[in-house]
């Protein structure tokens, strides 16, 4: 971290001004200003708050319980009730894209300079303008100088390469965190991959809905658009569904247990909860809703208005249920969560002999009114276990590895931009008379006031490498 | 519940570290200043000991989850990131200069959890959308950059009265000529946001992978998704301005505050204004 690069290196500012300029190359320029990149950023965050303003995809009632009937037309034409996918947002999209490429890539002709170019000799200008430097006068020969000082980059900076080796005078350059310059076009490149990763998610990946009942299975689901997709092979068969609540009535979990079945074999058998889908084949299931089917099961207190005796009866949905001891027989014929604002109710056919079948009503929390219905027996319900059917989300998006690429070459990028600095430190040495003439530069890419310690305690080393070295040597005998 | 004493008696606490850095600034008392530093450590340890109590008393209930999980618990977290990054900083930095502006937040914000009267104290279990460890790394990375951002806000705040006092002419008397040089305040907006910036680039990202997991989409333009970028735009802007088309000073110090701006609506106006239309769950 620090202060930014110096302003030598700057894409957008205007470029050397040529006679003529072309078309393109002024559309060149134009793409790669930086002034567009702040333009399209604002205007993107700006018609951002406007979509979350306005409620998308909501239904027209919807809208036009907010909206006049005009309004609402207008922002529909301009394509404001679902804007992010809107043909102008996309191009803005698509234009900050271009942008960056750009921008990025007229860049990279100063950064190539670090990477590819020798940057470790150089002119004497070059050497005066760098922003560190010191002299000194070392006694003693360069040859002998050039070890001690090797050992003592090595040691407290990095390991230098040996640049220049002429008979009397040696260069030695080392740097130090070089990814430092590009993390700006890895965070660069990974918006473009993130992008990459959306478009092929939505040319080739799709989403929807499918309610699968206890036992029952399915192999296509219905798309948002009402396009059906089949699964590729396979079908997927409900086992059991099952929901669980804290004392607070807050929901703990939801749970389907899900089989995929491939020409009638089973595969595999998953719970699958909410945070815990199930992929098979590139397709996703996730946990997205419930909800009761029918009744899988009822139990009947049914009592014996004569004799006063009272059993406990299961009941299976659409099968013929005896009453031991008797010839009567009944069948749950349907369901209701809800009869007339009064609960859950169940429609009962019952058979009695000499007597006309009966077909009513018996509702679980209002037990009293079977005592207004005439016949020998009196039935109440006990427990009802309900079939339930669930909501699976079903997605396939086969963008989402490319988009979590993006995302960590995004991180990466941040980390060599903010927490990394290329520092650079060149040593000269040139035999004079009576000693050695030792010229000591440096650069940072960042953090100048960091280097300049940095920098400092290099030349303190330098000038006295001999009792460095030595305190060293001591300080490792001793240990 | 003990852990929620603890946190009352906390917001009396940062008020007082807010007083007296005030007082610091203005009768310019070193005494002052250190008493009001050694306040501020003790606060943080409580408050840090509070947050650890509200977690065994969330395993005593029966639920056993981190204190991250509501609106009160990210109120207290975000509360305690402000005042450690600020504790932080003046360690380092050797100046409790900014103490003034920065403690505030940190006041402000867990008051805001003890006494909004919408804001539950109560540990719920989590509902099943809340149990995944994305939770955890997303809760914790998105509150240490809005932290950052509210230390960058604090210090383009002493900036822009810095300033503006110099362009009134006047001599830097009283305590604003305490403040840091205007060079130093505006290097600081720069790094604090340089540090919130890739922090809030990593709470998105682990927010849209939990909810490709709890959702099965890792973006759906949902407001509070919406809101993050927006002012994931303006950052970006900010660090574009300064990096490459070199602004300093007054613009960027204004971009500062319009980021934290923006990060507040994400926080607070999207639950309380936008969630008439759309609802989190």
């Amino acid at each position: 971290m620090g202060q930014g690069p110096a302003p030598v290196f700057l894409p957008g500012y205007p470029l050397s001004k040529k006679e003529e300029k072309g078309v393109f190359s002024s559309l060149g320029d134009s793409l790669s200003s930086l002034k567009l990149t702040i333009a399209l950023l604002i205007i993107l965050a700006v018609a951002s708050i406007f979509g979350t303003v306005i409620p998308q995809n909501a239904s027209p009632e919807e809208y036009l319980r907010f909206y006049k009937f005009s309004t609402y037309k207008i922002l529909k034409i301009l394509g404001f009730l679902d804007m992010y996918h809107t043909g102008w947002f996309v191009f803005l999209l698509a234009l900050l894209s271009l942008n960056l490429v750009v921008c990025s890539w007229r860049r990279l002709r100063v950064t190539r300079k670090f990477f590819f170019l020798p940057g470790e000799s150089m002119e004497d200008e070059q050497w005066k303008a760098l922003p560190l430097h010191r002299k000194f006068l070392q006694q003693g020969l360069a040859v002998d100088i050039l070890p001690r000082f090797q050992e003592v980059l090595s040691r407290i900076f990095t390991r230098p390469k040996l640049v220049e080796d002429s008979k009397q005078a040696y260069l030695l350059f080392a740097e130090k965190e070089k990814p430092s310059r590009i993390g700006v076009y890895f965070i660069h490149l990974s918006v473009l991959v993130i992008l990459v990763g959306a478009l092929i998610g939505s040319f080739l990946g799709f989403r929807g809905n499918v309610n699968i009942g206890e036992g029952q299975a399915a192999d296509q689901v219905i798309l948002r658009n009402g396009q059906q997709v089949r699964f590729p092979g396979f079908s997927v068969k409900l086992e059991k569904f099952s929901v669980s609540f804290y004392s607070t009535g807050a929901p703990q979990e939801f749970k389907s247990i899900l089989t995929i079945m491939e020409k009638g074999r089973k595969i595999l058998t998953e719970p699958i909860l909410v945070n815990h889908p199930l992929t098979y084949k590139g397709i996703t299931f996730y946990q997205s809703s419930y909800g009761v089917a029918g009744v899988a099961e009822a139990i009947l207190a049914v009592k014996d208005r004569q004799s006063g005796e009272e059993v406990s009866i299961a009941a299976q949905m659409g099968n013929r249920t005896e009453i031991q001891g008797s010839s009567s027989f009944f069948l749950l014929d349907r369901f209701l969560p809800d009869l007339q604002g009064m609960g859950p109710a169940l429609q009962i056919i019952f058979s009695e002999p000499n007597r006309p079948q009966q077909n009513f009503w018996v509702f679980q929390n209002h037990p009293e009114l079977e005592d207004q219905r005439a016949g020998r027996y009196r039935l109440t319900i006990k427990g009802i276990e309900p079939r339930y059917y669930s909501g699976l989300q079903v997605t396939k998006d086969p963008g989402v590895g490319v988009v979590w690429a993006g995302c960590l070459i995004m991180i990466a990028g941040f980390y060599m931009t903010f927490f990394m600095s290329h520092r650079r430190i060149w040593v000269r040495l040139t035999e004079k008379e009576g000693g050695t003439l030792v010229a000591i530069a440096g650069s940072s890419h960042r953090d100048r006031t960091g280097f300049e310690e940095e920098f400092k305690k290099i030349d303190h080393a330098l000038r006295e490498p001999r009792r460095a070295h030595e305190e060293n040597k001591e300080r490792g005998g001793q240990s | 519940m003990i852990s929620t004493k603890m946190f009352s008696s906390v917001t009396f606490l940062y008020l007082a570290c807010t007083v007296l850095y005030i007082n610091f600034l203005a009768f310019r008392s070193e005494r002052l200043g250190k008493i009001a530093t050694g306040l501020s450590w003790i606060t943080l340890l409580i408050h840090t000991a509070a947050i650890l109590w509200r977690w065994v008393e969330s395993y005593q209930l029966g639920m056993g989850h981190a204190p991250l999980s509501n609106m009160y618990e990210s109120l207290v977290f975000f509360s305690w990131c402000i005042a450690l990054l600020y504790l932080l900083w003046e360690k380092k930095m050797k100046a409790r200069i900014i103490g003034a502006f920065a403690m505030p937040f940190a006041f402000l914000f867990i008051a805001y959890a003890s006494l909004a009267p919408g804001v539950s104290d109560r540990i719920d279990p989590l509902i099943p959308a809340l149990q995944s460890n994305w939770l955890h790394a997303h809760v914790i990375t998105c509150f240490l950059s809005y932290a950052s951002f509210a230390l960058s806000c604090a210090v383009s705040v002493m900036y822009l009265i810095k300033i503006k006092k110099k362009e009134q002419g006047g001599k830097e008397t009283g305590w604003i000529s305490l403040f840091p040089p205007l060079d130093s305040l505006d290097a600081l907006v720069y790094k604090t946001i340089a540090m919130g910036f890739p922090l809030l680039t990593i709470g998105i990202v682990t927010g849209a992978a939990w909810a490709n997991y709890a959702w099965g989409s890792y973006w759906s333009w949902d407001p509070k998704e919406t809101w993050s970028l927006i002012t994931w735009f303006v950052y970006a802007l900010f660090l574009h301005a300064r990096l490459v088309r070199e602004w300093r000073g007054k613009r960027t110090a204004l971009l500062s505050v319009i980021g934290f701006a923006a990060v507040i609506f994400t926080y607070f106006g999207v639950n309380y204004i936008l969630s008439g239309l759309h609802s989190y769950t």
